[in-house]
């Protein structure tokens, strides 16, 4: 694995090339380019806020802004997945014609997924500022929280990415488990509103731990030490969960690689 | 998997204590052929079985080494595994069994512009695709206006290649691989690009790569490029190697077997008309089969039970070929002297008879015919059982091949027969190197300064 590690470092400009390259045709012949970015989070956090807060009435305090805080992360992972599945073999010509380390082809889907979710964080910062929320007090968690939650998402991209060029109907199962994954994390709602016998299953959910994270440093403005939610227990579940699915989706894609040009 | 085999990216070429650049050690290659076009979970789940699929050997322990610095070919007809072989180097596949040792680093030009993006601008292709080949960024920008000038697309590099023709695609995508640089060069059919002009800017620049002494590893089917270029080859088969060592003659092995395969497969595409043609023949018992019919029969030839027709009064009983002093010869070769013999021998009386040949080549062309009526020889009247010796002089004006003789005894009508044999006796003229083509019409070539 270090040995690998050391390889994909030696292609990092292909990494830094195919990640600018899925960056820039993803917006590609559209004026407001790199804003486009935004539109969506900002088009979903709208029509939640308008069903939760106007509609249903769930009294939670400045809505859209504990729905983004948790959203955002969300998506990084769910675009990353959905996009990474099918990414082999939408780029079949490459992996049939040209050698080099195929996971390059999932991770430069789930860097540019970063650059946008990195985009989108600086996009809430500005907008947070405005609003006045302290949001830089406990900032230093972030990058430990964005560096936890990005190896879940590298072991899923890898796992999808890889399984799919064996079984094509997986890219559509995807779809089906993301939304569930969605609704299986506190983004919508707030973790203390799952009854009492579920919150178990939820909390195993390492994303919930992790959107816990970004919504306490944005949302709560507040860094529980000891005794809030997520504590250490349960961090370190999300963590050795989160590892599990690396190392599976790391694993599982070296031992199939070999064959995929001839698969697809 | 060998550390060696895994240098892919070194930057010079390692030193494994001999010469050999690209070592393939009984190396086989097994595919899997799935009966349903694209196995899906929902099926693995639901009949619970693993999808069925044949196996298919591509390539069946093959063994040879290629030497820094050599420009090596493949050939071999289609199927025959030389991309698996090249893909296997490449390391997109690997090997079944056996092992793949490459010394340095390597490159595989297997299809050009692969990878490229529709919506981006050559620019940024030239970018990608460079780094997708192992190049690194500050390479290219030291390469780039070279790559471009080779390109001969100055004024489109900023356009988006998805409106590019599929030439100056071709052509962005050769320049830019052909500016990578590695220890060894992989290229698969890929030196038919463009127009006249920019080929031989192409095989130009192979040259230069030779020049500078890296090794090449060139599948082909044009076997002048082949013979030109390479200074050894295989002939692959079935995934089986043929022939190995001097192109100019794994070259001409490979030609041998394609012509045989084409004659081949030239009768297999008469044999089901000429089935057809014949069978109406027999049927209808006519014995005498007019002129116009014998046109079209005489065109179908080789199965024996159809080879001959007519009514029998006068047959072929022999067909020889002679030379001067009436020794007969199994071959002939250009400039000699010879003959063709018949023996012919009447069962009826027959009279005025005329006495011809037809030459075909292997494909059917009529190279040559000719008879004692267009010749304007007088025959007599022949009785019964008596027997006549007709020969054909001549001197061989044809190329190298093989060639087939035709013989007949007409009516003096010229439209019936009394007997017609197809390709009763095969002729080979010994390759001449000089020529291609049927007829050697032997061209005096000189040369002059005219300023």
């Amino acid at each position: 694995m270090i040995a690998n590690i050391r390889k994909l470092f030696s292609y990092r400009e292909l990494i830094v090339s195919l990640t600018k390259k899925e960056l820039k045709v993803k917006y590609r012949g559209s004026v407001l380019g790199f804003l486009w970015s935004l539109l969506n989070p900002i088009l979903t956090m709208l029509v939640y806020s308008f069903v939760f807060s106007i509609v249903l009435r769930a009294g939670i305090k400045e809505f859209a802004i504990f729905l983004i805080c948790a959203l955002l992360p969300f998506n990084f992972l769910s675009n990353s997945v959905n996009y990474g599945a099918g990414s082999i073999i939408a780029n079949s010509n490459l992996v049939n014609k040209i050698y080099f380390p195929r996971e390059i082809i999932p991770l430069s889907i789930v860097f540019a997924n970063f650059f946008n979710f990195l985009f989108e964080l600086v996009a809430l910062f500005i907008v947070l500022t405005v609003l006045g929320y302290k949001f830089y007090l406990f900032l230093y968690v972030l990058p430990v929280a964005i560096f936890i939650q990005f190896f879940l998402v590298v072991g899923m991209t890898l796992l999808v990415s890889a399984i799919n060029v064996y079984f094509r109907d997986l890219q559509h199962l995807i779809t089906i488990i993301m939304m569930v994954w969605f609704f299986g994390t506190p983004i919508i709602y707030p973790l203390e509103m799952v009854p009492e016998r579920f919150q178990f299953i939820i909390k195993i959910n390492p994303m919930t731990i992790y959107t816990a994270y970004y919504r306490n440093i944005f949302y709560y403005v507040k860094y529980p030490e000891g005794a809030g939610f997520p504590g250490i227990p349960e961090t370190l579940i999300a963590l050795g969960i989160t590892l599990l699915v690396f190392f599976v989706g790391y694993f599982v894609f070296k031992k199939l690689e070999p064959r995929f040009a001839e698969e697809i | 998997m060998s550390e060696r085999v895994n240098n892919y990216r070194g930057s010079g070429i390692k030193n494994s204590g001999d010469n050999i650049a690209v070592d393939i050690k009984s190396v086989s290659k097994m595919y899997r052929i799935y009966h349903e076009k694209i196995p899906s979970l929902k099926n693995t789940i639901l009949t619970r079985k693993r999808t069925t699929y044949e196996e298919f050997l591509a390539l069946d322990n093959v063994s040879f080494a290629v030497n820094n610095g050599q420009t090596f070919g493949i050939i071999g007809p289609n199927g025959s595994g030389k991309s698996t072989l090249l893909k296997l180097m490449a390391k997109i596949f690997l090997p079944t069994c056996g092992e793949v040792i490459v010394n340095g680093s390597l490159s595989a030009l297997l299809e050009l512009g692969a990878g490229f993006h529709p919506d981006l601008t050559g620019r940024e292709n030239i970018y990608i695709n460079s780094a997708i080949l192992g190049m690194r960024k500050r390479e290219v920008d030291k390469r780039f206006d070279q790559i471009v000038r080779f390109s001969e697309l100055e004024k489109f590099i900023d356009t988006p290649v998805k409106n590019y023709s599929s030439g100056m695609y071709m052509r962005l995508g050769f320049s830019i691989a052909i500016n990578v640089n590695p220890d060894i060069l992989l290229v698969d059919e890929v030196l038919a690009v463009g127009d006249q002009s920019f080929q031989a800017k192409c095989y130009k620049a192979i040259y230069d790569i030779m020049k500078r002494g890296k090794t090449i590893i060139i599948v082909s089917h044009d076997l002048e490029t082949i013979s030109d270029l390479c200074s050894r080859a295989a002939f692959l088969k079935e995934g089986k190697i043929v022939d190995l060592g001097n192109p100019i003659r794994v070259v001409s092995q490979y030609r041998a077997y394609v012509e045989e395969l084409e004659k081949k497969r030239a009768e297999d595409q008469q044999r089901e008309e000429r089935k057809k043609i014949f069978k109406t023949v027999i049927e209808s018992n006519i014995k005498v089969v007019d002129g116009e019919d014998i046109e079209k029969l005489s065109r179908l030839d080789s199965e024996q039970a159809i080879k001959r027709f007519g009514s029998g009064d006068a047959m072929v009983t022999d067909i020889r070929l002679l030379d001067e002093n009436e020794n007969k010869l199994d071959y002939c070769k250009y400039g000699d002297e010879v003959k063709i013999a018949l023996d012919i021998k009447f069962n009826r009386k027959v009279e005025g008879p005329i006495f011809g040949i037809r030459i075909t080549d292997i494909k059917d062309n009529i190279v040559y015919g000719t008879n004692t009526r267009t010749n304007n020889l007088k025959t007599e009247v022949y009785d019964k059982d008596e027997s006549l010796r007709v020969e054909f002089a001549f001197k061989v004006t044809i190329i190298g091949g093989n060639y087939y003789v035709t013989p007949a005894v007409g009516y003096k009508d010229s439209k019936t027969y009394c007997d017609w044999v197809n390709n009763m006796l095969t002729i080979n003229v010994l390759k001449n190197e000089k020529a291609e083509g049927i007829a050697n019409l032997n061209s005096k070539i000189t040369i002059e300064k005219i300023s």
